[in-house]
């Protein structure tokens, strides 16, 4: 549901600060100049939220504000006052009428989201310019560690990633860097003193900016008692010391919804490429199926009659691996794409051994596999033979 | 009932120079530093200076009044081309959107400086025992002008440094018995 928050105010420059603020939220501003407008707005649009100032012509907020909680239809729409009149007296007076928050001008745009976000369920906006969307694009992750090792390992193992690694020793840089910055995603570790971890978790997700920021907990594996407590809490998910980077890089890119798939499908000129990674994990494997049937369809769609599929970097065969490219290549079949392989010496004598693998052909490079599309002018899947 | 000879000039400066140093460094992240100046006194019978803000040049002026145990006003005076900068820094405009979007943008913008430095000071006093409302401002554009209040108004003069720029905030208040 997309919220609509009523700014009365007889400043336009008011009206367009608050627009501002709330620009990367999903909501809608509605604006008034003056009480009678705002009254004739909130009985209109219903919104979720109403911003008053006091000091307005024809009719002023104070007014406003009594009539709307004089109005059964209208009195619970909450309401901040954002005014510059304020004073301890004057606040009180008008607290008593019924105001959910009082700001008094001036007033950062920052404070205003965090007040709102405390009344709705403020959402940044899922098309924000400058979310990350593929695992090509940059993003933050801010890691709080108090052991520096920790964090050099993870910056270490993720350094060829477009990722920018921010780590930090206790939760009070933590909490300064969110406030700085909008990180994509947050490692924070339970082995900080005292209850830090689930401290500072807690503040992340009541600012409104990183409500919905994906966070890792960081455990020993052994501790199972912290880990069970950190899934009650609600991390998103519990990275295990010692840390496997390649799975926590593959975790961090399905929290941050990246899309990975190309990684293990590309087009090459006219040509569609499956290539598996050197080291093609469960994770890795589970993640290509996702992609498998959408990419390969997409490819077809769009024209394409020639698929390579790579598998000259991956260092050995298992039972996953080998599922994984039967069905590759049944799609492959079903779809009418025609269809090649690359392997490294090592591949190819692995699947001598197996049964379903023994009659796969391979080429040595990409290019002999590109090549040999011209030569053959053959029907699908004539090139190779499939068990 | 504490009464407005009771506030001293110290209160005054300190209140009006927390109003803009507030008001700048919050909307404008700005830091503006009080001149000091060695006619700093009280002018009792305003009406008797002559050019006493000491302005050149294009001038947008905000007003805002406020209305209460204590009455007065407060002018902001600012350069034009100053009051651009603000306007466009605070709506996030170019200067080429904000020439487009005319004079009455910048205007509002200065109003609502002026709306906001004026309830920071007159907020303050409130919490001394004085309390009163505030007026809607209102805007003056001009140069070589020079606003001459009513004899029975004392006013008070700050000048501030805002970066390169000046500001010139002149405080009327109404004597006496209101």
């Amino acid at each position: 549901m997309r919220y609509k928050i009523l700014t009365v105010d007889d400043s336009k420059t008011v009206r367009i600060i608050v627009k501002k603020a709330f620009k990367t939220f999903d909501c809608e501003i509605l604006e008034a100049a003056n009480g009678v407008e705002g009254l004739a707005s909130a009985a209109k649009e219903n919104p979720d939220l109403i911003l008053l100032d006091i000091t307005m012509p024809v009719m002023d907020g104070v007014e406003m504000l009594t009539k709307l909680k004089s109005d059964p239809a209208l009195k619970g729409i909450p309401v901040i006052m954002l005014t510059a009149e304020g004073g301890r007296d004057n606040v009180l007076k008008i607290a008593k009428i019924g105001v959910r928050d009082y700001i008094v001008k001036p007033f950062k745009e920052d404070v205003l989201v965090e007040k709102c976000g405390r009344i709705i369920d403020l959402k940044p906006l899922a098309e924000g310019p400058q979310k990350a969307k593929s695992i090509f694009d940059p993003a933050t992750i801010l890691i709080v560690e108090d052991k520096p090792a920790i964090i050099q390992q993870i910056q270490e193992g993720l350094k060829h990633t477009p990722w920018k690694i921010h780590g930090v020793n206790t939760t009070g840089e933590g909490i300064d860097f969110c406030s700085k910055n909008t990180p994509d995603l947050i490692i924070i570790s339970l082995s900080l003193a005292e209850e830090a971890a689930f401290t500072l978790f807690r503040l992340i997700r009541q600012n409104v900016k990183t409500k919905y920021t994906p966070i890792f907990a960081l455990v020993v594996k052994t501790e199972m008692v912290v880990q069970q407590q950190a899934q009650q809490v609600g991390f998103s998910y519990i990275v295990t010391k010692p840390i496997e980077v390649p799975e926590l890089e593959s975790k961090i890119a399905k929290a941050m919804n990246l899309d990975t798939s190309q990684r293990y499908f590309t087009l090459d000129g006219d040509v569609f490429i499956m290539r598996l990674p050197e080291n093609t994990s469960q994770t890795v494997v589970g993640e290509v199926l996702n992609y498998l049937k959408p990419k390969i369809s997409e490819a077809v769609d769009s024209g394409i009659v020639k698929a390579v599929i790579d598998l000259h970097e991956l260092k050995g065969l298992n039972m996953a691996v080998i599922k994984l490219l039967i069905q590759a290549m049944q799609i492959c079949k079903e779809l009418a794409l025609q269809f090649t392989l690359v392997g490294n010496s090592q591949i190819v004598s692995e699947c001598r051994g197996f049964e379903d693998t023994r009659n796969w052909q391979f080429h040595d490079s990409l290019a002999d596999a590109k090549a040999s599309f011209t030569r053959t002018a053959a029907p699908p899947a004539a090139q190779t033979a499939v068990a | 009932m504490p009464t407005i000879d009771q506030i001293s000039e110290t209160v005054f400066r300190e209140t009006i120079s927390r109003a803009v140093q507030d008001v700048f460094k919050t909307m404008l992240g700005k830091t503006a530093s009080l001149a000091q100046t060695a006619d700093d006194s009280v002018i009792n019978d305003a009406s008797q200076m002559e050019h006493p803000v000491q302005i050149t040049g294009q001038q947008v002026v905000g007003t805002v009044g406020f209305i209460g145990d204590i009455s007065g006003l407060i002018y902001l005076y600012l350069d034009a081309n100053f009051a651009n900068e603000l306007a466009g820094q605070m709506l996030g405009m170019s200067a080429a959107e904000l020439e487009e979007a005319g004079d009455e943008v910048v205007n509002d913008a200065v109003g609502e400086l002026t709306n906001m430095t004026v309830g920071t000071f007159k907020n303050q006093l409130a919490d001394k025992g004085f309390p009163c409302k505030l007026t809607i401002p209102s805007i003056l554009r001009g140069s070589n002008f020079s606003i001459e209040p009513i004899s029975s108004a004392t006013r008070r003069i700050y000048r501030f440094n805002i970066g390169t720029q000046q500001l010139v905030a002149d405080l009327l208040m109404k004597t006496g018995e209101a």
